[in-house]
């Protein structure tokens, strides 16, 4: 303690290193298990409760177990093994039946009856109460709505088939309406959302869920028709860590692969936790790289720093050592009077160092990591520790002995024999042998993956160390040459530098941690942006809903009533052919569209979308619930494959306002006759288009002729059909061809000429014949001069045009093709299995109120919602996330252990400095000037570190960023954009060389200012 | 200046003698002669001062009777041990023992974070592990004058010591093992003239008192009279030698004589001279020309 307490700073600063190293050896198992944890959380917690959960069902099913019995629920659950059942909540027991009610009418409904232990805990009831007798029954708010039922109700349901094959009629009193509560009890399963749907004609329409107690369900008589029982587990989130999660993972993959005992029903497995566990564990496979690489290079800089720090104080205990050696002490003696002095201030530093390790995984799991994860010193910690203490021994003795070693004559020497100009050490050599090789096969790409957050590092160790070797002995050239030139000043000031041991090392350090502060930022920001580039691309907009159903009449309508201008919220409807490789296609209102929705890497100009706009054509309207029109002059004939006159059929394409087209025939001409007039009923009180206008006879017979419409009315109004350029003409060599005649807006002749067809239709302009898009990756195959068919709304066929190309699509993937809403409703309905989508130009929770409820006044619901946060939020916490936190954090210790170098150098020689500047001073150096040396004896040092350390960092970022993973798995459409994020790169060099040139120029100024005539004096 | 100490019989002290000793150095490239054949013989408790110009070699001459370097030619023995043949581990325990070299500048002797008290019992820590009987460290300190009582010399950080103080707290520190052969390179530079008699008086009653061989380096004058004997080092050789205040030219093994500096000047190399032995028992030196020198 005295020795220290005689040179307390250097003691400081060696303890501070030490720690500094221990501390990056130690929070590297306490970061990478808390992210290990964390990563369970998130995964466990975002999953849904189907994927999270585990569900055993004892089903006979089909095919060889028909008969087989049907397990009590407790026998289910005993199917997952006792070690496991700690990792989740006790299981929901069930029972699922068939519920047909009887007899079978029209009016009748079958859906399903269940029993879930404790349900009654999780429904709540609009009227009467959970049913707890054999007999009773709840049903839903629905089926009371749309199917009538309601309490006190009785109904007959048929039960589980008896002996003699006939099925019990069981009555049942409905005594309760009831409203599924929310959470995850229910497992993800929606009681509700079936009442009054009709799966086929001729079917009865099915009810919602009901559910019943226990009891009937395990009657042998009268019972119900129990289709199957159940054990739900719900994963205990707050017991489950990461290596339960992985084990359970393979128990529930074994689980699932349990074949069933003889004469047993099979056991189902519905649970995504092998799933769960595999993303976790690839992640963790990537991060078990990556935190150690990069907390290995933080320990690995703290240990050279503090190698040349004990160098440095070693250095200057020359002294000390030949005293000990004149005392008779041998090598050993002067080994151990350095160690006394060194090794417990190292070894002091481990537990400070440890408990520094345990408060930054404490700051990383409350600020960086989501979720709480638990605080844990595992053995992998110790087991740091104790190598954090062998390599501080190890690098302890390793400078103690340089000098213990060295004879009597050479420590007695006042100046120390240094190696002088260019050579290069042994060390120092194949240092930047090894690491220059690394770099070379890191440029050529021959490593790849994690391991590339090295590199830079490892580039800026050759250049610091070949800069450190170059620097003495140019700031000596320099130095002289100004010394001719009379420039005193600067002439002392590299002289200085130029003979410091100290210039090397800071040189070296400095390049390294400005290299580390560089690339860091570069990563981190570059990892931010590539983050959010791929969330606007996985999210589309800032806020998406998905809706329920497919009336996109009734969105549209309430869309426009919330925001008119379609610039706020903007509906999108996606189709998805079956097959692979099947394109997607996006149908988009494009005006609102290009404003919604978010392009990563910039936005298509907006004379991309308007050359997706719709033909510029007037619809022909017809509104009425009947329509009239006489056809005249009428010379169309069809004749038979046998020869036989066959009578044409001429009709008229009528789309309704939800995009249904309703094929209406006007009528065939009465034989012998040119003229008739005819009348129908019709559905377009709503108005309909009149989309095309038809003529049809058998299959392969031939149509000739003309015939004109006139005097078309819809209800009482008076309909324009013609004249001719509102139609556009149809020409298919292979078919024939169906021509408009007329000049009049009331009248419309229609020529035909066809060897073999059996429709011929001639569509109105307003109808797009070819629909233009905008496509992203390639056209899909059989395309032509970038014409293709693309799926219609109605997942039909239809004729298309790429128009421009896209480099991604918002939300879509690669391959994608866009078209304009308005032009792709035009005569084609929406499918059931079409997505629709509302898209909205901010996280607006007020304008999501007022579209909820617009659309819910419409009758439409909204399905799910997804927000660009939720899905930045899945990006940013992932494991190769946190990695480049975690880089960020090593570049700026990286900084502040330079800084400790400065502040170390300048210990371990301010007696020999300040002595020197005084001697200055004695030969009439004025003050200013002194301190003027002082500063600039160091800082051209820290200035060539900072710079070389800032080209190195961006070298290295140029070479490393392409195999750094940016992310856990790579998104589906890439959005990469690895450019150099300049203005991080740029801050980060600033930032360390304020901080840096500041220490030195404080440094300077103190040790100038100590640097008083006295100092020549002093002989201790 | 005090009257010169009488130095009493050594017992413990041990002879020192150098036969045709050389040192050669590498410096810049070049090999340099510090020693050219020095022969000396200093008696077991005597009290001996080295002179001679800046870079005549008596420090080296001093480094080599410690130890510390190795001769290039020649044999140093020190007592019964010849140093140019020990092994380090013997040059080890002889320092550790026998010999004490004092370092020119008292910080130089001084482990700066100990008092005065502690470096001289770090400095007898290894001769009394291997069983030498040695005085208190108190003892040491009081020997030298130095002040033991608690808040004394001996028990204050060196910081706070005079330069003086210093001095003979190094000199206490090389004399803590009580050796037989004190070494010291120049004691009394740097200092006043009461510390520098302070320090001189206290080297001398430890050589009268504990009989410890002594040789010590010093350019000054009053220093060198107050010394019974000492030797000139010239050109890395022994120049000449005085005794009680004589000036004697020494006549080497082989038979060389170096001439006193002053007859150097008179006599210019290529001066041929004659030795002419006069009846009582004198030699008279006769230039070739004939004039006479006595």
């Amino acid at each position: 303690m005295r020795r220290w307490r005689y040179r307390p700073l250097q003691a400081a600063a060696v303890a501070a290193l030490a720690a500094l190293m221990t501390a990056c050896a130690a929070f590297a198992p306490l970061y990478y298990r808390a992210m290990q944890q964390a990563l369970t959380d998130i995964t466990i917690t975002d999953a849904p409760v189907v994927r999270s959960s585990l569900v055993l069902s004892s089903a006979p099913g089909d095919g060889a177990f028909t008969s087989a019995p049907v397990l009590p629920p407790e026998g289910v659950a005993a199917f997952v093994p006792p070690d496991y059942r700690g990792d989740f909540h006790a299981p929901v027991l069930g029972y699922t039946a068939n519920a047909v009610v009887v007899p079978v009418t029209p009016t009748s409904s079958s859906g399903d009856l269940i029993w879930r232990d404790g349900m009654c805990d999780h429904l709540t009831f609009a009227d009467g109460r959970c049913p707890d007798a054999a007999d009773e029954v709840a049903v839903s708010e629905d089926d009371r709505r749309v199917l009538g039922y309601d309490v006190g109700q009785r109904v007959m349901v048929a039960g589980a088939t008896g002996p003699n094959g006939a099925a019990a009629q069981i009555t049942l009193e409905i005594v309760g309406i009831y409203h599924q509560g929310g959470g995850d009890y229910w497992f993800g399963q929606s009681l509700t959302g079936r009442s009054g749907a009709v799966q086929g004609a001729g079917t009865t329409p099915e009810h919602d869920v009901w559910v019943a107690p226990r009891e009937p369900f395990e009657q042998a008589a009268d019972g119900f028709d129990v289709r199957e029982s159940s054990a739900g587990y719900l994963l205990d989130t707050e017991a489950v860590d990461v290596d339960d999660l992985i084990a359970l993972g393979a128990a529930v993959d074994a689980l699932a692969h349990t074949r069933p005992d003889v004469g047993q029903a099979p056991l189902r497995v519905v649970s995504d936790l092998p799933g769960l566990a595999s993303s976790v564990q690839d992640q963790i496979d990537q991060s078990r790289v990556t935190v150690p690489l990069l907390m290995a290079q933080l320990c690995l800089l703290a240990v050279v720093v503090l190698w040349l720090v004990l160098l440095a104080i070693t250095e200057q205990r020359r002294p000390e050592v030949a005293i000990a050696r004149l005392r008779g002490r041998g090598g050993r003696g002067a080994r151990r009077l350095l160690l006394a002095e060194l090794l417990p201030v190292t070894l002091a530093a481990v537990l400070p160092g440890a408990a520094l390790a345990v408060l930054a995984s404490w700051i990383a799991r409350t600020a960086v990591l989501p979720g709480s994860p638990p605080f844990e010193l595992g053995w992998s910690f110790v087991l740091v520790l104790g190598l954090a203490v062998l390599v501080l021994v190890a690098v302890t003795l390793a400078a103690v002995g340089r000098v213990a070693r060295e004879p009597i004559e050479r420590l007695l020497r006042r100046v120390p024999p240094r190696a002088a100009g260019w050579a290069l050490g042994a060390t120092d050599a194949v240092v930047i042998a090894g690491c220059g090789g690394i770099v070379v096969v890191f440029a050529t790409g021959g490593l790849d993956g994690p391991i590339a957050l090295a590199a830079p590092g490892l580039l800026a160790i050759v250049v610091g160390l070949l800069l450190a070797h170059l620097t003495t002995p140019t700031a000596a050239v320099l130095g002289r040459r100004r010394l001719r030139r009379g420039r005193l000043r600067a002439g002392v000031s590299l002289l200085d530098a130029a003979r410091s041991p100290a210039t090397r090392r800071i040189v070296a350090i400095v390049t390294l941690a400005s290299a580390l502060a560089v690339f860091s930022a570069d990563a981190l920001v570059v990892g931010q942006r590539n983050r959010a580039a791929a969330s606007e691309q996985t999210a589309g907009a800032p806020r998406v809903a998905e809706l329920r159903g497919n009336d996109l009449l009734a969105i549209r309508a309430a869309l426009a009533e919330v925001d008119p201008d379609g610039t706020t919220v903007t509906p999108v409807v996606r189709v998805s052919p079956p097959g692979d490789g099947a394109v997607d296609t996006v149908a988009v209102v494009p005006d609102g569209f290009s404003q919604v929705a978010l392009f990563p890497g910039g936005a298509p100009s907006s004379d991309l979308w308007d050359k997706l706009a719709p033909p510029d054509a007037e619809p022909i309207v017809l509104t009425g619930d009947s329509f009239a029109v006489d056809l005249v002059d009428s010379s169309l004939s069809s004749q038979r494959q046998d020869g036989k006159d066959h009578p044409v059929t001429v009709g008229l394409d009528l789309v309704t306002p939800r995009g249904e087209t309703l094929h209406t025939t006007v009528g065939q001409m009465p034989k012998g006759t040119r003229t008739a007039s005819f009348s129908h009923q019709v559905s377009c009180t709503d108005g309909c288009k009149i989309s095309g206008v038809w003529v049809s006879s058998l299959p392969g017979a031939s149509i000739h002729g003309a015939v004109t419409l006139r005097n078309l009315t819809g209800g009482d109004e008076a309909v324009g059909i013609g004249p001719a350029d509102r139609w556009t003409p149809f020409a298919d060599r292979s078919v024939g061809t169906v021509e408009p005649h007329s000049t009049s807006a009331d009248h419309l002749t229609v020529e035909v000429d066809s060897a073999s067809a059996t429709v011929l239709t001639m569509q109105q302009n307003w109808l797009p014949t070819t629909v233009p898009t905008l496509v992203s990756g390639p056209l899909p195959p059989g395309n032509e001069r970038n014409r293709f068919a693309m799926a219609g709304l109605d997942g039909e066929a239809q004729p298309a045009a790429r128009v421009g190309q896209l480099a991604r699509v918002p939300a879509s993937s690669a391959n994608t093709i866009v078209g304009n809403l308005d032009t792709l409703e035009r005569g084609r309905s929406v499918l059931a299995t079409d997505r629709l989508e509302v898209w909205f130009d901010s996280d607006d929770q007020e304008l999501y109120d007022r579209v909820e409820d617009a659309l819910a006044e419409q009758g439409v619901q909204i399905a799910t919602t997804r927000t660009l946060g939720e899905v930045r939020r899945t990006y940013d916490d992932s494991a190769a996330a946190w990695s480049l936190q975690l880089a960020a954090l090593v570049g700026a210790v990286a900084i502040l252990i330079a800084l400790l170098v400065l502040v170390v150098s300048a210990a371990s020689s301010w007696r020999l400095r300040t002595r020197d500047l005084a001697a200055l001073r004695m030969t009439g150096v004025p003050p200013r000037s002194m301190r003027s040396m002082a500063v600039a004896s160091q800082l051209p040092a820290v200035v060539v570190g900072v710079v070389a350390g800032g080209l190195s960092g961006l070298v290295g970022a140029q070479l490393a960023m392409s195999i750094v993973p940016l992310f856990a798995t790579a998104p589906e459409v890439s959005t990469l954009d690895l450019d150099t994020a300049w203005p991080a790169v740029l801050s980060a060099a600033a930032a360390a060389l304020v901080v840096l040139a500041s220490g030195s120029i404080l440094i300077g100024r103190a040790l100038a200012a100590r640097a008083d005539l006295r100092r020549l004096r002093e002989t201790v | 200046m005090s009257a010169p100490v009488t130095i009493a019989p050594a017992t413990g002290g041990l002879r020192v003698s150098t036969q045709r000793l050389v040192h050669i150095y590498r410096s810049e490239g070049h090999e340099v002669a510090a020693l050219s054949g020095v022969d000396l013989d200093v008696a077991a408790g005597e009290m001996v001062g080295l002179l001679g110009p800046s870079g005549a070699g008596k420090s080296t001459l001093l480094s080599l009777l410690a130890g510390v370097f190795r001769p290039s030619a020649g044999k140093v023995f020190v007592g019964q041990v010849e140093l140019s043949a020990a092994t380090g581990r013997r040059l080890d325990e002889l320092r550790a023992l026998d010999v004490s070299l004092m370092l020119q500048g008292a910080g130089r002797n001084l482990l700066p974070y100990f008092t005065p008290l502690e470096n001289v019992r770090f400095a007898q820590d290894v001769a009394r592990k291997a069983g030498k009987e040695l005085p208190d460290p108190d003892e040491v300190l009081g020997g030298v004058g130095l002040g033991t009582a608690e808040g004394g010399e001996a028990h204050r950080p060196l910081s706070e010591l005079s330069p003086g103080h210093l001095q003979l707290a190094a000199l206490a520190v090389a004399m803590a093992p009580r050796p037989g052969l004190l070494l010291a390179d120049e004691p009394t530079s740097q200092l006043e003239h009461s510390a520098r008699d302070l320090v001189l008086e206290r080297m001398a009653a430890l050589n009268r008192e504990l009989g410890t061989t002594v040789v010590l380096v010093t350019h000054d004058p009053d220093v060198a009279a107050f010394l019974p004997r000492t030797i000139t080092i010239r050109d890395g050789r022994v120049g000449g030698e005085g005794r009680s205040g004589e000036e004697y030219a020494v006549v080497t093994p082989d038979g060389f004589l170096p001439l006193p500096l002053h007859v150097r000047d008179e006599l210019l190399p290529g001066t041929l001279v004659r030795f002419h032995l006069l009846e009582d028992g004198s030699y008279t030196l006769i230039r070739e020309r004939g004039e006479t020198d006595g």
